[in-house]
């Protein structure tokens, strides 16, 4: 909707108030800080993905150590419940046998 | 369909730069520092491209932040009315061109000279040929507001031009005459 103007004073005022043309270089100018900010943008989302994966990787890393530390602590637990229960067998079968000499012993003393 | 629409950035700073730069100049009587709003009004649309709905849309939102970036830079030079005349009247670095007949040129002084609010209705009323509501709608401010600006800055602009513009007269009465 466009209202007609109301008297001459209006009309002077509307033909006063005409657009003016923009600086010959503004277009330029905004394409090219334009451009720079977007060069800008893509290095900065290129530094935050940088930063982003090298801290993947480092909290991956931390995360191997953590997970092989305790593989091993546990293999080796193992392996020292496996010696002790070598042990023991060995240590039994000792007393077995022992046992079973003794008992001979007692038999051929009693003879 | 609005939804058809695709916003290109270029073809919007062809289209809508004279608009935008003539807001911020007659909004801040500063044609560098209009330059400059100018420059920052588009590299805001740039980052809300996405958001642009339809080419009316993006008249609209592009008119709303040139003002609000104007008034934004006005406080921040806290600069009054008759400072900016002063500037304007200086020129400037404004071409002789760009300045139209003297008679416009010191309608535009005077214009200058108004409270904020007033030259912000009445440059969208004239420059822009807008009504009232959709003044309002781009000022957000109340329509009875838009109204009472539009009504008492005309009036304080008529009262100027008859203390201000004996040359306007004399220069209609030579016209009639000749």
């Amino acid at each position: 909707m466009s209202f007609e103007p109301i008297d001459d004073f209006e009309r002077e005022l509307q033909q006063a108030l005409e657009r003016r043309p923009a600086p010959p270089g503004l277009k330029r100018k905004v394409m090219n800080v334009r451009s720079h900010a977007r060069t800008q943008r893509i290095r900065d989302h290129r530094v935050m993905w940088q930063r982003l994966a090298a801290s993947v990787l480092l909290a991956g890393v931390l995360a191997g150590g953590v997970t092989w530390r305790n593989h091993e602590e546990r293999r080796k637990g193992e392996e020292v419940r496996r010696q002790v229960m070598t042990a023991l067998r060995i240590t039994s079968h000792a007393l077995d046998q022992m046992k079973t000499q003794l008992a001979a012993q007692d038999r051929d003393g009693g003879q | 369909m609005a939804h058809d629409w695709q916003a290109d950035f270029e073809q919007l700073v062809d289209e809508h730069q004279s608009m935008v730069f003539s807001l911020a100049w007659r909004m801040t009587g500063d044609r560098g520092l209009a330059e400059e709003i100018a420059q920052d009004v588009f590299l805001e649309l740039d980052r809300n491209l996405g958001r642009m709905e339809s080419q009316d849309h993006a008249r609209f939102w592009l008119r709303r932040v040139a003002m609000s970036r104007s008034a934004d830079a006005l406080r921040r030079r806290k600069v009054r009315g008759m400072d900016l005349w002063v500037e304007i009247e200086e020129g400037h670095g404004a071409k002789a061109e760009d300045r139209g007949s003297p008679l416009g040129a010191r309608l535009e002084q005077l214009l200058a000279t108004l409270p904020e609010p007033q030259r912000a209705a009445l440059v969208l009323r004239y420059q822009e040929d807008m009504t009232p509501e959709e003044i309002a709608a781009t000022l957000d401010a109340p329509l009875a507001t838009i109204k009472s600006h539009l009504q008492r800055g005309l009036k304080l602009l008529r009262a100027k031009a008859q203390n201000h513009l004996k040359e306007y007269v004399r220069v209609k009465e030579q016209v009639r005459e000749f």
